[in-house]
């Protein structure tokens, strides 16, 4: 645990992604904005498990009780990137698809049928 | 042995099917994906089996706690995660049967897709683990985001753009909380997690984790107002996979939610106080909300989109309760609605293969050449209208008990409202394109949707078994069931057997009135030409600035979509602050 900066830091980059999306002309930007948000929970999920003047969790040539960050975090957000690297693939090839069908990427300009 | 199974041999049919299914002929990944899933459900009764006298413990690796510290990920199968394994496998195995034809493509891509939303599903259901829960999640969507978008048909993509935006956001919600969480705890097996949740009653940090993970889980569950992702997909996706949307995936929102709600915070009664209220609130405004809406469309399978959110809504509501009986109520329900509303969709779909459309204004009087569809979508709208028959019923029943128990018999009234409202539509649409009734004339009569087909050389017997069977399978409310239920439910919640007695039961005309004033609000809608003119226009300018609003709230555009996300997160944010204050 390291203080109040990260999880401010961690909301800022929830709040400016969110913002992103909601005010987004395009989805290529919006994708973008996603991938902020998702920033923001790697920033969380990190400091959860940071520890001061402890090393990185390999165990290869320490002696045991060496103090090292929560691998268990950094699992989690290893994680977290190969979905958020599927996800932001898909929606790529998803965006890319649209712009091939109808010209554009203007969420305002594409309405889905209703 | 048998908990990781119905994981891992629907994702080890999958990789077989993806290396080896271009070499094989085309019927053969449709047999091979059917008896798969008909595998899983088969596990799936062997586990509820098994399970009968508490629930089975599987570590990976043999990785078992010491001495209360837990390193390795669990499954733990109670009965409710079991019977959810089985009606998944049901599910999976009647659309793929119902797709059978469907698609001619060679490398089999849709059955890899959907065995890996089924693998992730069952995963989701079995699972002790808060990360494992999320990754099972992930997987679920992104196999669903695939799926939706599988036509590559313009509209269809940009659903699955906005479904894949909203659902991401609800999965970095889910892993906001989970870091929240284990900042506090230092663990993410459940039965730690519940340990250290009791110890900390009233812990900010673990109120604000709930928060975030329920509300990822109600995105997927489409509680109001989490719901406008749901209709756009539900609506474009191919009909196989709504079937599975409808039927298990919003369930699963549900089942994760009231899970949690149970097995990581129930310890604590500051946080359990704000679920009720919050899970009571989205519940009931889903109800109404969807409700409204599914009256008054016209496209079949928006009309039963709408109808989803509806029954999700009760399903919440039955949720926020936190009692024994209003639990097995909801299991129930989960049950009966997921096969009555799979196969719906699939008369939805052989309205698409058939008869070439899906307005339901168009298509008036064209189903009589297909009338054993009619009635397997009559039967349908009765089983959601809450006829006295079936799992949906007793679960129905179960729930306005929990609800009268409560004190709230406000609550049976607002199930009955929605019933009323979703059944009354399907019936309506029953009545309009299989009877011919229901002529309408002016500017309603022209379409204002798209051309939309599905491929028409698949026989209607094949398309209709699977829907049958889904029917007859959801008949299955006796006495029997609602024992089971309440047995199944003890280990879920962790409380002892639930006493049947004590508990006020609805009384008997009840189900009768909603099925009644379904066929009223249908009759309405149909006969409206020739009501007096008076009557519908009073009844129009009290209905349409209602309907007005809510349309308008649905407006496809995903900006709006994450704006009442955020919305939807501060005031749940906002509503467990001030039940935790007064």
């Amino acid at each position: 645990m390291i203080g109040l900066l990260p999880w401010l830091l961690s909301a800022w980059l929830l709040a400016i992604g969110l913002y992103g999306i909601v005010t987004s002309r395009h989805y290529v930007h919006l994708i973008g904005c996603l991938t902020v948000v998702q920033s923001s929970t790697y920033v969380l999920l990190l400091s959860v498990g940071y520890r001061w003047n402890a090393g990185p969790p390999i165990f290869f040539d320490h002696p045991p009780g060496t103090p090292a960050v929560d691998p268990v975090v950094q699992a989690l957000v290893l994680t977290d990137i190969v979905v958020g690297a599927t996800v932001s693939a898909l929606l790529l090839a998803l965006a890319l698809q649209l712009h091939k069908k109808k010209g554009s990427l203007d969420p305002e300009a594409l309405r889905p049928m209703r | 042995m048998l908990p990781p199974l119905p994981v891992a041999l629907p994702m080890l049919v999958a990789a077989v099917l993806l290396s080896l299914a271009h070499v094989w002929p085309r019927r053969v990944p449709d047999t091979i994906a059917i008896a798969t899933a008909l595998g899983v459900a088969a596990i799936g009764v062997a586990l509820v089996l098994g399970a009968a006298d508490g629930p089975i413990t599987y570590w990976f690796g043999g990785w078992q706690p010491h001495a209360d510290v837990v390193l390795g990920i669990g499954f733990m199968v109670d009965q409710v995660g079991a019977i959810m394994v089985v009606l998944i496998g049901v599910l999976f195995a009647g659309a793929f049967l119902f797709a059978w034809g469907f698609f001619d493509e060679v490398h089999a891509v849709f059955h890899v897709l959907m065995l890996l939303f089924m693998a992730a599903m069952s995963g989701f259901c079995l699972t002790h683990d808060l990360f494992n829960l999320f990754v099972w999640f992930e997987v679920m969507s992104v196999a669903a985001f695939a799926l939706t978008a599988y036509r590559l048909e313009a509209s269809s993509l940009e659903a699955a753009l906005n479904f894949t935006v909203t659902n991401s956001l609800a999965s970095f919600f889910i892993l906001a909380g989970i870091g929240l969480i284990y900042s506090v705890a230092g663990t993410l097996d459940f039965t730690a997690l519940a340990r250290v949740v009791a110890q900390t009653e009233g812990d900010k940090v673990i109120a604000a984790s709930f928060c975030l993970l329920v509300t990822g889980l109600l995105i997927k569950a489409a509680a109001a107002p989490f719901q406008l992702w749901l209709v756009d997909a539900h609506a474009l996706a191919p009909s196989p996979v709504c079937v599975i949307f409808s039927g298990a995936m919003v369930t699963m929102g549900i089942y994760g939610s009231t899970k949690l709600g149970w097995q990581v915070f129930g310890g604590d009664p500051v946080i359990r106080a704000g679920a009720h209220a919050v899970l009571l609130t989205a519940g009931a405004c889903s109800v109404i909300v969807g409700g409204i809406m599914c009256v008054t469309q016209r496209h079949v399978k928006r009309l039963l989109a709408f109808s989803t959110i509806s029954h999700a809504g009760i399903m919440l509501i039955g949720c926020s309760l936190f009692s024994a009986h209003g639990e097995a109520g909801v299991l129930l329900y989960m049950l009966g609605h997921g096969l009555v509303k799979g196969a719906l969709f699939m008369t939805a779909g052989i309205l698409l293969a058939t008869l070439g459309g899906i307005d339901e204004l168009g298509l008036r009087g064209l189903g009589r050449q297909i009338w054993p569809a009619g009635i397997a979508v009559a039967a349908g709208g009765l089983m959601l209208a809450g006829a006295p028959v079936g799992l949906m019923e007793h679960g129905t029943r179960l729930i306005e008990s929990a609800a009268d128990a409560a004190g709230q018999t406000w609550i049976t009234a607002v199930m009955m409202l929605g019933s009323a409202l979703t059944g009354g539509a399907v019936l309506r649409a029953a009545g309009r394109i299989f009877l011919g009734v229901g002529a309408v004339t002016g500017d309603e009569e022209r379409a204002p949707t798209e051309e939309e087909q599905e491929r028409s050389d698949r026989p209607l017997w094949l398309m209709l078994t699977p829907c049958t069977a889904l029917l007859v399978l959801s008949l299955l409310g006796t006495s029997r069931v609602d024992a089971f239920a309440a047995h199944a439910v003890g280990p879920f919640i962790g409380l002892p057997q639930p006493a049947a007695a004590g508990y006020p039961t609805p009384p008997d005309y009840l189900p009768w009135m909603t099925v009644g004033l379904a066929l009223l609000i249908a009759v309405y809608d149909l006969s409206r030409n020739r009501l007096p003119g008076r009557l519908v226009r009073t009844a129009g300018a009290v209905f349409r600035p209602l309907h007005t609003v809510l349309e308008a709230w649905h407006s496809g555009l995903v900006g709006d979509y994450v704006t009442w996300i955020v919305v939807g997160l501060a005031l749940m944010a906002g509503g467990v602050t001030l039940v935790s204050i007064s």
